[in-house]
């Protein structure tokens, strides 16, 4: 008689899995109303958030002042805020409403200052003297009392983005609107930030799961992963092709992030997505369509999900309106027919659950075991 | 202890002090006592030997530790018998630091610094008066009487002050003081008393240019007037105070080399004041620095903290990094143990670092200080004992240290903290979540005036419980 308990692989403890956040170390408070978006900027000294308030912000990571705030809008939320990835600039990218503003935050030293402008001034012209083919939208200068406060460019989507993300060089990022009154061939936008360039890659709608719902580049390869509600696709974007179809087996998608290394380490890629049905996803993508882990840890909806970026940590995490921050251990192995080992190592609890909603969205620090919060109670946290 | 019937175990303990005022005459040699004693039983057995008209509470110290249970569980733990002689050095216990008072700012208080009045500082005046002065995020330092009146405050922006949050200011004498901000500055001031009592002037000297991000904190020296400064750029900066021997400012850095900056600058600034740049940027740390101080003995060296978890050791006259010792947490503070050859860190990790920088030490850390629930973001030794030690953390309290006070840990010698202060505004409020609002962001432990704390609770706090003042709580208990 074998107990099949004993021929499972024994897990680690958490306790051996250090370092991980497991205490609330700081609570930026400010915003009247929910935050719906964070990132912590790419030298890990600062932190922006964005929410229901019309307002963007940056704080001073380490002690939770507020540095820096502009107020985008007086009706409608500031639904994404991101900032461009790699030091040689300090851009922000914000999402309300229908538009995508760029900001240089006023809070960086006068060469960085004036690189950063240069990054987003170098466009200005450039669609309109090359360009003869159909160019639906243009990027235009904000006004003087914006410019004056470190808003430098405007991209008017004419519909509301709900997710941004960067290409891991900093030149492209692509938006989605995944309202269903968005036409298809408009919901998904590659834009360039040193041509103000804006793209439509899709001009159908992805079959079999509703609007596309955010998407993502691959952190090496010249490939996009957009999702839809219900699957996640990887589409070649030199050779305009579809290269594969994700099958998570959740309802509705809400995020998804991909390994920092992958195709680097293991030669495979790694990714992981949550769901508004309180699923939460691990794909191998060599290995299967379906995903090789599926976890349940959650009583809400999972809003986001994010691998620690720096490649150091095999940390990923959660966030749900449940109101916690899930942290588990994650290692992609080398071994091609090795699964990655996962561990759940901590629930992060404090946001207060306000109207339904608990955590929106999360971060890492770029380089500590560290993860930033922002909640439905207004607040945004760092986790260390 | 005692067998049935038989008689209780004793033991010889030869006691010494390094207190003079409290010695035992040499003639007394060793005494024979029951080894159930504790510490309290030992203290008033030395009172009596003293002939204390009042007592003096009293510590015991065996093989370098505190003696926290019986003699007795002490040979038993140590494996000695009770025929050994044990050698016992007994040292004032510190009072509990109690509050003296409070001064209140607009907004929150990053640090603050105390210009002794006591003879044994060098930067000390002579009138038997503190000035306590205080760096505020609202970007205006001001200076304190002790009992808390504003004698001075810097200037506005547009008249030569800071034009962000002061992140940390200094005595460098009893008329020059120096500041560092989030505005990338480090600015030297002129400070003048008129008169005793009525109200001074600060007004700007220097302003110092070349850090390319935050300047989190700095730290003097008055002899050779010299500043080191620690940046959230990485560096470390080495500057002088003096605008002739101060090289030329770097132009790029400047607000006038910004587009926004000159346009504002124009329109506002009033005062022109000097603009210099560093004697030398020290680069090795690969992450914000928080802090930068120079060796209290030898002040051609210098000692830096880093959110890259290391501390460096630099050569101030050639600029070489001499040593790094990493740890396992992003460094936030850092003060020197000079006596003991130990450098303090204070981290991310909620706890307290000892480090020998010394070539022939092995080990990284030679002992944990453990107890704070938030980071540990300031650092002050003990005027008065070299054991001593204050730390100020984010969880909304400052720690008493005595070194001596340890335990082996499962990862070497773990400290405990003698005493907790609490911020007088969150008194009785039990342990805040994060320290949200009442954050200690600087701490400084001057022999006279106490141990004085800066807060996100906008006030700077005096608690005071040693030395002189150690009589007058004696009275009241
Ligand atoms: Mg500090």
């Amino acid at each position: 008689n074998i107990d099949p308990e004993s021929l499972l692989p024994k897990l680690p403890s958490p306790e051996e899995l250090r370092p991980f956040p497991t205490t609330c170390g700081i609570i930026y408070r400010g915003h009247k109303g929910r935050v719906r978006s964070l990132s912590v900027d790419p030298s890990g000294l600062w932190l922006a958030s964005g929410g229901d308030d019309g307002t963007v912000r940056v704080w001073q990571l380490d002690t939770g002042r507020q540095i820096w705030s502009v107020s985008l809008s007086s009706d409608e939320a500031v639904n994404v805020v991101r900032w461009r990835p790699g030091k040689d600039a300090f851009i922000l990218a914000v999402a309300v409403g229908d538009h995508v503003y760029l900001c240089v935050p006023p809070i960086c030293d006068p060469d960085l200052e004036g690189a950063s402008l240069e990054v987003l001034d170098a466009g200005w012209g450039y669609s309109s003297s090359t360009s003869t083919t159909k160019l639906p939208l243009t990027w235009t200068r904000p006004s003087n009392k914006l410019s004056d406060n470190g808003v430098h460019a405007l991209i008017s989507l004419g519909h509301t983005a709900k997710t941004v993300s960067f290409h891991r060089r900093g030149d492209y990022f692509v938006t989605v609107c995944p309202a269903p009154s968005t036409p298809s061939s408009s919901a998904i936008a590659i834009h360039t930030l040193s041509k103000h360039l804006t793209q439509y890659p899709f001009r159908r709608r992805l079959k079999g799961g509703g609007p596309p719902q955010t998407a993502h580049f691959h952190p090496s390869k010249p490939i996009l992963f957009v999702a839809n509600q219900r699957s996640i696709r990887a589409y070649d974007l030199s050779r305009q092709s579809l290269l594969k179809i994700l099958q998570p087996g959740a309802r509705w998608i809400s995020s998804f992030d991909i390994h920092p290394t992958s195709s680097a380490i293991s030669g495979s890629d790694n990714l992981i997505a949550g769901s508004y049905d309180r699923r939460l996803l691990w794909h191998d993508l060599d290995l299967s369509p379906r995903p090789y882990k599926t976890l349940r840890y959650h009583q809400k909806a999972i809003r986001a999900v994010k691998f620690h970026p720096s490649g150091q940590y095999p940390l990923f995490a959660d966030a749900s309106d449940d109101g916690t921050v899930q942290v588990f251990h994650g290692e992609v192995v080398a071994d091609m027919m090795s699964n990655a080992r996962i561990v759940p190592l901590k629930v992060l609890k404090g946001h207060k659950v306000v109207g339904d909603l608990g955590v929106l969205d999360i971060d890492w620090h770029p380089v500590e075991p560290w993860i930033v919060s922002a909640g439905g109670d207004g607040t945004c946290r760092l986790w260390r | 202890m005692a067998e049935t019937g038989g008689p209780q175990t004793q033991v010889r303990l030869q006691l010494t002090t390094r207190d003079r005022k409290l010695a035992l005459p040499e003639s007394l040699g060793p005494i024979l006592v029951p080894s159930s004693l504790r510490r309290y039983a030992l203290s008033t057995l030395v009172n009596n030997l003293l002939g204390t008209e009042k007592p003096i509470p009293l510590e015991f110290l065996i093989n370098g530790s505190y003696l926290r249970t019986s003699v007795d569980d002490y040979l038993t733990a140590y494996g000695f018998s009770a025929e050994t002689t044990l050698a016992v050095e007994y040292v004032r216990a510190l009072v509990p630091p109690t509050h003296v008072a409070s001064f209140e700012h607009d907004d929150w208080v990053s640090s603050v610094d105390v210009l002794s009045s006591s003879p044994s500082n060098a930067r000390g005046d002579d009138n038997g008066h503190e000035r306590i002065l205080s760096s505020c995020f609202d970007g205006y330092l001001r200076i304190w009487n002790s009992s808390s009146q504003v004698l001075a405050t810097s200037p506005s922006p547009s008249d030569g002050g800071h034009t962000s949050s002061v992140t940390s200011s200094k005595f460098l004498s009893p008329t020059k003081l120096v500041s560092s901000g989030l505005d990338r500055t480090v600015r030297v001031w002129k400070y003048r008393a008129d008169g005793a009592e009525a109200s001074g002037k600060v007004a700007p000297q220097l302003e110092l240019y070349g850090h390319r991000g935050s300047v989190n904190s700095i730290a003097v020296h008055g002899h050779s007037n010299r500043i080191l400064s620690a940046s959230a750029d990485h560096s470390v900066g080495v500057w002088s105070t003096s605008k002739s021997h101060a090289p030329e400012a770097p132009g790029n850095l400047l607000p006038s080399a910004s587009a926004r900056g000159s346009k504002r600058r124009k329109l506002d600034q009033s005062v022109t004041v000097p603009q210099r740049g560093p004697l030398s940027l020290l680069e090795a740390h690969t992450e914000a620095v928080s802090e930068a101080i120079f060796d209290s003995k030898e002040p051609t060296v210098g000692y830096s903290a880093s959110w890259d978890h290391t501390v460096r050791t630099w050569d101030l006259v050639t600029s070489a990094l001499v040593d790094t010792r990493t740890t396992s947490n992003a460094l936030l503070s850092l003060t020197q143990l000079p006596e003991l050859h130990l450098l303090a860190a204070g981290s991310s990790g909620k706890d307290v670092k000892l480090i020998d920088p010394r070539d022939a030490a092995t080990t990284v850390s030679a002992m944990t200080l453990r107890g704070h629930y938030n980071a540990v973001v300031s650092l002050a030794k003990d005027p008065e004992s070299e054991y001593g030690l204050i730390s100020g953390s984010h969880d909304g309290t400052c720690r008493v240290w005595d070194v001596r006070s340890k335990r082996g840990g499962k990862d070497g010698m773990v400290g405990e903290s003698i005493y907790t202060i609490e911020r007088e505004s969150a008194k009785g409020k039990g342990r805040i979540m994060a320290g949200e609002g009442v954050k200690v962001f600087g701490v400084c432990w001057d022999k006279a005036l106490g141990i004085v704390s800066a807060s996100e609770d906008k006030r700077v706090q005096i608690n005071r419980g040693s030395g002189i003042v150690s009589q007058r709580s004696q009275t009241a208990a």
